[in-house]
């Protein structure tokens, strides 16, 4: 009866035990889940406490059963919870455990985890290699757009500081890489909004403004970035008019002008949001 | 528009306010403010919208704006450049650097939140007063709201305000007399305590 009963009893515990590991996964990634909808309407100590569950359910899964997802997410929830070091740790163990196939996702996230640890830090030339590769090879479009803002934001703080050569060769950089985004993707707006930024720095206002339009008109993800956009618009706007010739000139505002009507803009220089 | 029944109208969010943000009477104005602006646009996702003053504290956001886009802010807003005349002759780009995150938020990026919260130093033309007082205010503004904007029903109320402001003729009144008319209301009670901040 004994021995019936053990192969039983066996598998009784082989699936009760699969669905106690399960659940450690399941439950950190709700509970990350969680964390980061209660941050986003600034719940903060409701954030951290579900950030904290996260990791203490992550943490569970990677005693009993590691693997890169579970470190991943370990790692994002030490990111979120300023425990930069050890979420560098989390990362580089899930990049050593290795992702499954169809898991290139996740390792996306890890990596775009990782570069932000490095980020914070203060190892800005490891995080820009790494946001550049997320550029190369991500197929996740979140992380995309993370990686590319990123990027786009610290090596323009760090070009503020060189010498106008080395100035001129990193922005011409920073906008084939651009280029090639848009090439992948041409219909994501804030890709032609971090362009816009990007020339206006070189100084190619024309382009600026062309890629500044392209922005409002496919839609940006925030109204900072929005507003910004049409910040960009006037200030080339300004600019171009200033210094093309005459009859070019007349010819921009007159397209200019058929564009600000278009969004309702009250005239060349005012739009919608702003106070008259 | 029923001007009487829309200072009715605010003064109901004044007292519902009260109950949300006790001891803390100098965000009324901000926060009534900002809910009357998305009122008369029809915009109804307030939370995003009054908290969106949060996300453009983001230092990443300005740091990053080249030297011209500056002196084009500057020189481009007639009070500004009126203020800052002296640093934008001698080209002293450290100084409107320094300026520019606690500046274009307000004036460039026209936030009803923080315009509101600086008015005081807006109508005095006190500037640099607001670079000065900038990252301790907006810092104060964000502890204090915190509470509340947790709570789904604070979100519904100041739709509810807002709504109902804007059903009476809201939008037919200028703005300047929308802020005049919050202010007086948020001075009106006597249990109400200053309506600057603590730290100002």
């Amino acid at each position: 009866m004994k021995r019936k009963l053990f192969p039983v009893a066996a598998l009784a515990l082989v699936f009760i035990l699969s669905g106690a590991c399960l659940p450690h996964l399941r439950k950190a990634k709700q509970f990350y889940a969680e964390g980061q909808d209660q941050a986003r309407v600034f719940r903060t100590a409701a954030a951290v406490a579900s950030w904290k569950r996260a990791l203490d359910e992550a943490e569970c899964e990677c005693r009993r059963k590691p693997s890169a997802q579970a470190f991943t997410i370990k790692g994002l929830a030490e990111t979120n919870l300023g425990r930069w070091r050890e979420a560098e740790a989390s990362f580089l163990k899930a990049f050593s455990l290795g992702y499954e196939p169809g898991e290139a996702w996740a390792s996306d996230v890890a990596l775009a985890g990782l570069a932000a640890s490095f980020e914070e830090l203060g190892l800005e030339a490891p995080a820009l290699r790494i946001y550049a590769q997320l550029l190369d090879k991500s197929a996740f479009k979140p992380v995309l757009m993370t990686a590319a803002e990123k990027r786009t934001n610290l090596v323009l703080a760090r070009a503020a500081g060189l010498d106008p050569e080395e100035k001129s060769r990193t922005l011409a950089g920073l906008t084939k890489a651009l280029d090639r985004l848009l090439d992948r993707d041409f219909a994501c707006g804030l890709f032609h909004y971090l362009h816009a930024q990007v020339d206006g720095h070189i100084g190619d206002l024309r382009r600026s403004y062309e890629e500044a339009v392209i922005a409002h008109e496919l839609g940006l993800p925030s109204e900072k970035i929005s507003r910004d956009n049409d910040n960009q618009l006037i200030y080339c706007y300004d600019k171009l008019k200033e210094t093309l010739p005459a009859a070019e000139s007349k010819a921009f505002a007159s397209a200019h002008s058929g564009w600000t009507k278009k969004w309702g803009w009250r005239d060349a220089r005012t739009p919608a949001w702003k106070k008259d | 528009m029923n001007k009487k029944g829309v200072e009715g109208a605010l003064a109901r969010g004044v007292e519902i306010l009260d109950g949300f943000l006790p001891l803390k009477s100098w965000l009324y104005f901000p926060v009534l403010y900002s809910a009357c602006v998305w009122a008369v646009r029809r915009v109804f996702d307030y939370r995003d919208r009054i908290l969106a003053w949060q996300v453009w504290l983001d230092p990443e956001f300005v740091r990053t704006k080249p030297d011209e886009f500056i002196l084009h802010f500057f020189s481009g807003d007639e009070a500004l450049g009126r203020e800052y005349a002296d640093e934008l002759t001698r080209g002293d780009l450290r100084t409107l650097r320094a300026a520019f995150p606690a500046l274009y938020p307000i004036f460039g990026l026209e936030d009803a939140f923080l315009t509101a919260l600086f008015k005081a130093e807006i109508e005095s033309a006190d500037y640099r007063g607001i670079v000065v007082e900038f990252a301790s205010r907006t810092s104060k503004a964000r502890d204090d709201i915190q509470p509340a904007a947790a709570n789904p029903d604070f979100w519904k109320a100041l739709e509810l305000i807002g709504m109902e402001a804007a059903s009476l003729g809201l939008h037919l009144l200028k703005d300047e007399d929308v802020q005049n008319m919050i202010i007086a209301l948020v001075k009106k009670p006597a249990s109400i305590s200053p309506t600057i901040p603590p730290d100002a």
